[in-house]
């Protein structure tokens, strides 16, 4: 048998490359009217009044007093409406939907709408905390008491906008049976499972489709779910297919981002060894909560990063502010707390005046180690082979030497980074539940029926790989269609690094029970369900156990240079290497090596998002700066196996590892280039001028 | 109302139309060519990219009234070609493609570069591309793809 | 209702727009992100586009021992790739938009949007760049100094239209332009820095000076020039810091979603200092 890591072209390429595969916006349903939302132009207000206008026939305004069930989009918390009713929260909150047949009617009927608002005085400051954590390990009062010495970073990130090319987008009708969506998202089970609770209905009331995904990175995994919900509630009033597609700017205004974050690292120090660290780590929610607290969770539990620390006090808290509600993105909550780990590590080393190489390489973690939530490292940990490869690669010991010299303008920087793979504590086993099928025909052709999609990230390959090579049948004789609710079971949401190890793990399973109970020619059906593995245990209260089933790891090394005129920086080039335990393929993983990499320096060196009174000042492509092909360096990316017993043929997670690591590396290589501490994310030109000015 | 007459992907087109619309509106709404895509409708993204008379342009910034009596290839256009196949190839064989929706017109701007620079530089190809980004693959294997389509093509470009 | 007017002929649109309210609309870079509409809806018009991007009698590159002349329609990409344009506009082009848009760019369109962010500007300031106007009766060749009155304004009457723009060929003997963006492709200006000079021996004896993106308008002041030429290499960059001053006084930036004042007026001088410091005798 090939080595399953050998890579194959990908199955939906050559659709792909000639445009001939559908996005939601190429879908065209006959007689479709078009939607268009109207959205709050307040950061908080009341509503006191609504004056509509007539509306002309086939013309219809869709507001909270249609919706059926509650109103409520079904996140984690509940707490965005799918219409606002009596109040607004954040600029952009939608209100209703104008729906008909001609956009120019449907433009001008959106003037005619009057709102009459009590406006109140929005919160921007972080002081309105609405989840708060906290959980420690061993005694870091007792080794308080000890110290000899105490230091203290603040280290601050800003906002990330997922900025997948295809902007947001749902197109739905009802067939007589069923309201069915056909949507650009990531979960079809979260949006199913939303609608239900907001229509009221029986559960085959409502039907998820998956168009094809033109990229999402976690922005299309909660956010789908209000659009569908707006949707379905205006098809079920109007029984005409209905279109809803976000233009760029209604897109980056209105959806999730990366929360922004502030984070205090404490290291209590005795003898040039730390003891113990305090971390108190909070994020910006926006407006609404939504899964907000898991994201915090994330962060929580990186807090050591690849260290080992013996005694930790960790506090977490989300606030809510009258911004747009931040959410899921590639990472969740992993890259801001990685960030200020990785530089608290070299800003202590510093501090100690010793070798933040060696430093670090004292507390690495080792197989058989604690984590940070007192659960157990069980699998080897291959991070001296990765390093000592990746230096070598790099020539970073000669380097590191060489710019040590601010006249150099250059500098080289090295971050390791761990990702917990899978859904963070008990998800898997208490909400997610996952059940896969695979389905064999009488034609003996096998289909996979799964909830994940493939947004890019490859798995419609990577899958049917995964079966055709277990069976010993060639892929063409195994099927995997876009995700349909009325036919795929739900295998869960396609998120947090799981789709492989978990969903694979289990599609896995039912293809070897398949191939030991085939039956040529005949109808057959497999089922599989996860089970956690009974070793793993998890305190969702005191945060206490293993927090993931495993971990995958990286190091990244960025060099880069600054220009001392202008303080813009270079990527010249960069070196990676990952422990995805083993990859399903390749290339498959090589490409999100790449891509999660120029994501990761994104949000430490280029992507500047804020806000002004709540409303996003970078709303387009123009100002919201991700890299081009002139500003993406070379990379070198390398791959190890260390497979992973529970993971199909050993893998693990691989999609969020490769961008959580990119911004402290980026930042480090910048803090030597310039002979400066960095605290803050992006390192902006702007803020590179400041530091550099600043003696 | 005017009749814009042009030629489409070598076929010629009349369209009684507004002579401001967009040409992506037109290519996709009026003629279903949904190669072309809409990203930021501004000119910044590249995902509409066609060819006009053989240079690459942003379709979602040109009047119809500007391809009036000009010759326009989209890839539904190129992709019956030799070279379209060429590309097509090198972009599957080196990964190039992920979420695929920059991919068409990462596609018309690979055209165009080979075009212009049969034997692209590594700097050339990253200039004959920065008007189309890339949120997925990070760019290097699109690079790769379009140096292999170079070699692989060698002659044809 | 707006009319779409498709001329034949340059003299079919100077004609039309004798006496119509018009818009004029060239490659559409800018004017179709202004005018943009929800998409599939055209875009919005109050007055009567004349599209001229397809006259041939407006895209030309053509030289002469004083000057080279610039159709006003010639996409920005033919300017990139012709031997004729200057090479300082050369290095500005090369790093506008990217080449899908630089095929449907013109310099006239930079001239008549006037924006402060068009890459092109500095370089036609700094260079005495004139700008032909022609309506149907008049026929004027202006400094395009004059012509941009401030942010996307213009003197151009109704009836005109920008038609050529002349560019002396003086002779200088280095010449640096520097934009910075947001990132190295694709940006918009947050700050851009010209600088042309003629050394003739120890002397400089021509100097022009040009910032983009920092104020209203372009900024270059024939004053200041005027006040350090004739003197030698060395003097000027002994004196870069009153140079600095001088021109600190014209450089207004904003805050802006892009970068801020401190950073332009710090960038804008650092890019100054390093123009005249790499000046050497001839």
């Amino acid at each position: 048998m090939n080595d399953i890591s050998r890579s194959i072209p990908k199955l939906d390429s050559v659709p792909k490359a000639f445009g001939n595969e559908r996005y939601v916006n190429d879908i065209r349903y006959e007689n479709a009217l078009y939607a268009k939302t109207l959205r709050s132009p307040h950061a908080k207000a009341r509503i006191l009044r609504r004056r509509y206008p007539e509306l002309p026939a086939g013309y219809h305004i869709i507001d909270h007093t249609h919706v059926p069930g509650e109103n409520v989009v079904n996140i984690i918390a509940d707490d965005q409406p799918v219409f606002a009713a009596d109040r607004v929260t954040y600029y952009q909150e939608p209100i209703l939907l104008v729906i008909g047949p001609d956009k120019r009617v449907v433009l001008k009927l959106m003037k005619d709408i009057h709102i009459e608002y009590d406006i109140e005085v929005p919160q921007f400051e972080w002081t309105d905390s609405v989840v708060h954590y906290h959980f420690t390990k061993g005694n870091l009062a007792k080794v308080k008491e000890q110290a000899d010495k105490v230091i203290r970073r603040e280290y601050h990130s800003g906002y990330q906008e997922q900025l997948y090319i295809e902007p947001q987008g749902m197109i739905g009708y009802h067939d007589g049976k069923q309201v069915i969506l056909e949507g650009s998202l990531q979960c079809p089970y979260y949006v199913k499972n939303a609608l239900i609770r907001t229509l009221n209905c029986a559960d085959d009331y409502v039907r998820v489709r998956q168009a094809t995904v033109g990229g999402a990175f976690g922005g299309k995994e909660e956010f789908p779910s209000l659009i569908a919900c707006q949707l379905a509630v205006a098809i079920e009033v109007i029984r005409k297919p209905i279109r809803l597609i976000y233009e760029r700017e209604e897109d980056v205004e209105s959806t999730t981002k990366r929360h922004p974050s502030h984070i205090t690292m404490t290291a209590y120090v005795k003898d040039n060894e730390i003891l113990g660290i305090q971390s108190e780590v909070g994020l910006d929610g926006g407006a609404n909560i939504g899964l907000s607290g898991v994201v915090l969770s994330r962060a929580l539990i990186a807090t050591t990063g690849v260290y080992t620390i013996d005694h930790l006090d960790v506090t977490g808290d989300v606030y809510r502010t009258n911004t747009v509600p931040n959410g899921a993105f590639r990472g969740f909550g992993a890259p801001q707390m990685l960030f200020a780990v990785e530089m608290f590590m070299h800003h202590v080393a510093a501090e100690l005046k010793v070798d933040a190489l060696a430093f670090r390489q004292r507390y690495l973690a080792k197989q058989g180690d604690h984590t940070s939530t007192g659960g157990t490292f069980r699998d080897p940990i291959i991070m001296p082979e990765m390093l000592s490869r990746v230096l070598d690669e790099s020539d970073y010991l000669n380097k590191r030497e060489r710019y040590a010299s601010p006249d150099s303008h250059r500098g080289i920087g090295m971050s390791w980074v761990l990702h917990g793979c899978g859904f963070t504590g008990s998800g898997e086993a208490t909400h997610i539940k996952a059940r896969v099928k695979l389905h064999k025909r009488t034609t003996d052709e096998v289909e996979i029926l799964i909830a994940a999609v493939d947004m890019g990230q490859g798995v419609k390959t990577t899958m049917t790989k995964l079966v055709a090579t277990i069976l010993d049948v060639p892929m063409s004789q195994v099927i995997y269609d876009n995700p349909d609710t009325n036919f795929v079971p739900d295998s869960g949401p396609t998120v947090a690094s799981r789709t492989m190890m978990i969903v694979g793990g289990l599609v896995a399973r039912a293809a070897r029970r398949l191939r030991d109970e085939w039956n040529a020619g005949e109808d057959q059906w497999i089922e599989e369900r996860y089970v956690q593995p009974d070793y793993i245990k998890w305190d969702e209260t005191t945060f206490h156990g293993d927090a993931y089933p495993a971990y995958s790891w990286g190091i990244n090394i960025v060099e880069v240079e600054v220009d001392p005129a202008t303080y813009e920086v270079t990527v010249l080039e960069t070196w990676n290497i990952y422990d995805v335990g083993k990859a399903i393929d390749e290339q498959v993983i090589l490409g999100q090596a790449d891509g999660g990499q120029l994501q990761g320096l994104g949000l430490g060196y280029l992507e500047v998002m804020n806000h002004k009174q709540g409303v996003i000042q970078q709303r387009n492509v123009t100002d919201y700066i991700i890299s081009t092909s002139v500003d993406t360096p070379p990379m070198h990316n390398y791959l190890m196996d260390n497979p992973y017993p529970l993971g199909p043929y050993g893998a693990k997670g691989a999609g969020e590892l490769t961008l959580v690591g990119g911004a402290p590396a980026v930042a480090l290589a910048i803090e030597q280039a310039i002979g400066k501490e960095i605290h803050e994310i992006p390192v902006t030109p702007e803020r590179i001028m400041e530091l550099m000015n600043d003696e | 109302m005017n009749d814009i007459t042009f030629e489409l992907n070598h076929e010629q087109v009349t369209i009684t139309a507004d002579p401001s619309l967009r040409l992506l509106d037109v290519l996709r709404d009026r003629l279903h060519l949904t190669g072309a895509k809409e990203g930021c409708g501004e000119g910044e993204c590249g995902a509409c990219s066609v060819l006009i008379n053989d240079q690459l342009a942003n379709s979602c910034l040109v009047p119809l009234a500007n391809v009036h009596k000009q010759r326009v290839t989209t890839i539904e256009g190129i992709a019956t070609t030799k070279e379209g196949k060429l590309l097509q190839q090198a972009y599957s064989k080196e990964g190039a493609v992920q979420c695929g929706i920059c991919t068409p017109g990462m596609m018309m701007a690979s055209y165009a570069l080979l075009k212009k620079h049969p034997h692209p530089t590594r700097e050339q190809i990253q200039i004959g591309l920065s008007g189309n980004l890339c949120r997925c693959t990070g760019y290097n294997m699109i690079f790769r793809a379009i140096e292999r389509a170079a070699k692989e093509g060698e002659g044809t470009w | 209702m707006v009319k779409h007017i498709i001329p034949n002929s340059l003299k079919e649109a100077l004609d039309y727009m004798d006496g119509h309210y018009t818009t004029i609309v060239a490659g559409g870079t800018d004017l179709m992100v202004q005018r943009r509409n929800w998409a599939e809806l055209p875009p919005t018009f109050t007055s009567d586009p004349v599209y001229v991007f397809h006259l041939s009698e407006l895209n030309y590159v053509n030289e002469d021992d004083k000057n080279v002349y610039i159709g006003a329609v010639t996409p920005m990409s033919v300017l990139l790739d012709h031997p004729a344009t200057p090479q300082l506009l050369k290095d500005a082009i090369a790093i506008i938009a990217a080449p899908g848009l630089r095929n449907m760019a013109t310099i006239a369109g930079n001239i008549g949007n006037a924006s402060p962010a068009g890459d092109s500007l500095p370089i036609l300031y700094a260079l005495d760049a004139l700008v032909r106007i022609q309506s149907k009766s008049q026929n004027s060749l202006l400094p395009i100094a004059q012509v941009i009155q401030g942010p996307r304004k213009t003197i151009l009457d109704n009836n005109e239209l920008i038609t050529e723009i002349v560019i002396p060929k003086d002779p200088f003997t280095f010449q640096m332009f520097r934009k910075v963006g947001g990132r190295k492709a694709d940006a918009i200006s947050k700050v851009s820095f010209t600088g042309s000079v003629r050394i003739e021996g120890k002397h400089v004896t021509d100097l022009r000076i040009a910032f983009g993106a920092v104020a209203p308008t372009v900024v270059r002041v024939r004053d200041i020039e005027m006040e350090y030429e004739g003197k030698t290499v060395k003097q000027l960059q002994q004196q870069v810091k009153s140079l600095q001053e001088a021109y600190a006084t014209y450089i207004r930036p904003i805050d802006d979603q892009r970068s801020n004042k401190e950073y332009r007026m710090n960038v804008a001088m650092n890019l100054l200092e390093q123009f005249i410091s790499s000046l050497k005798e001839e």
